[in-house]
């Protein structure tokens, strides 16, 4: 199991908040290492959010919900 | 004007999700790893990657020859363009805001889309003009305007505008293809950006390859047979909402994503209205002297007798774009004002 976190977008505040803005994929899906998950903001700064490794992705939070950059986003089975 | 691409089969294959705005980055990388004539200049399209997102990582991928950073001299950078394109190039070049025509439309209109008549046809100007439109977020009257129908009214360029990720990969590599310059006009609001409001419609599959949508050809995103909605842009998205609302009431709603402006496809607009008897154009520039009249005209040139009402245009009013989001609101373009007309032109 590999977890999936929030980069790191804010270097002045490493305990910000930002938002899963949208989710490329689908829970329980197969996703391929480097396949483009998700698309993450904190303030107007945008990130991507690639899959580390390839397996079965579970989405741990809902598009749109605070999330304190660091903190696990998804998880994938291998 | 001449067409160089010809219609392709658009199912995708194999495919993957992606907000508009990046189908419209894939669409370039695509193209610029294929040709290497084929640069991006502008305002922060380098280490910004363009302050929508249009350019996002291709600095990174290709350099910053081929990704260039402009100050902020339109008159200079799309000059320098245009003498790019005449040599041989297909620079792709953004202005910004399409509000900022009005600082280098000499650029635009005299040399851009006229070198190419005035030559007797024998110079090209494969060029793109990449620019972002539209309101709905309090940018003011200087940051918030559309501006295709006074683009689409200058002869010499195509005009074309996305609605969603699909086109906007194969319209982007249609643009970048074509020898005549194209004017690529993205919505604010269809870009999926995540700082934006949210537009579920602005995140779909598109094909992982190099698909093209051709310049010209618009699409029936929605078939019905009661009333055509003719549109473009973030109000395809609109329309596409209200048509769901009224199918509820039995008002079966056609609604048609132009896609491009020039050239216009006539031909699915008159075959739409042919059928429905009924038209409602819906536009987020200006009413008068634009795209709106411009369709009204086109079923009513071939055969006023289709329309079996008069034809409703829901479009800003002839005003500038107020910054105050409740005043903004009430001259767009939006949902409770296409409903309104679409149930007003039924009734008739």
């Amino acid at each position: 199991m590999t977890e999936v976190v929030f980069p790191s977008l804010s270097t002045d505040n490493v305990q910000a908040e930002g938002v899963v803005a949208t989710w490329f994929v689908t829970d329980g899906e197969h996703v391929e290492a480097d396949q483009l998950l998700a698309e993450v903001q904190v303030d107007k700064v945008a990130g991507e959010v690639p899959a580390p490794v390839a397996g079965t992705v579970h989405l741990l939070v809902a598009e749109d919900t605070a999330v304190v950059q660091g903190a696990p986003i998804a998880r994938i089975d291998q | 004007m001449t067409t160089i691409q010809s219609p392709v089969d658009a199912t995708p294959l194999s495919g993957h999700r992606l907000t508009t705005s990046k189908a419209m980055v894939e669409g370039v990388e695509l193209e610029m790893d294929r040709d290497p004539s084929v640069v991006y200049l502008g305002e922060d399209v380098g280490a910004y990657g363009g302050i929508f997102s249009s350019t996002a990582g291709l600095l990174d991928r290709f350099g910053p020859t081929r990704i260039i950073d402009t100050p902020i001299s339109e008159t200079g950078f799309i000059g320098l363009a245009t003498g790019a394109a005449v040599e041989g190039m297909r620079p792709i070049v953004e202005l910004m805001f399409a509000d900022f025509m009005v600082v280098c439309l000499d650029q635009i209109y005299n040399h851009m889309a006229k070198i190419h008549d005035e030559s007797g046809g024998h110079v090209t100007v494969p060029m793109v003009v990449t620019t972002a439109v539209g309101g709905g977020y309090s940018d003011g009257a200087q940051h918030s305007q559309c501006l295709w129908g006074t683009f689409a009214h200058l002869p010499g360029m195509k005009v074309v505008v996305p609605s969603n990720p699909y086109d906007a990969k194969g319209l982007i590599i249609s643009a970048i293809r074509d020898d005549n310059p194209v004017v690529y006009m993205f919505h604010k609001g269809v870009m999926g950006l995540p700082w934006m409001v949210k537009n579920p419609r602005a995140t779909a599959d598109v094909p992982a390859g190099d698909d093209t949508v051709p310049i010209g050809k618009a699409n029936v995103v929605r078939e019905g047979s009661g009333v055509t909605v003719v549109t473009v842009s973030l109000s395809v998205h609109r329309a596409l909402e209200v048509a769901d609302t009224l199918a509820a009431d039995g008002i079966d709603t056609e609604v048609i994503d132009l896609r491009s402006l020039v050239p216009l496809d006539r031909e699915t607009i008159l075959r739409s209205v042919g059928k429905t008897g009924h038209l409602v154009v819906v536009d987020e520039d200006y009413l008068s002297f634009g795209l709106s009249g411009e369709i009204a005209a086109t079923v009513t040139d071939v055969d006023p007798g289709m329309l079996r009402a008069p034809v409703a245009r829901v479009a800003n009013p002839d005003t500038p774009i107020p910054y105050s989001r409740p005043l903004e609101y009430a001259i767009l373009p939006r949902q409770d004002r296409i409903e309104a007309a679409i149930r007003r032109t039924v009734s008739r």
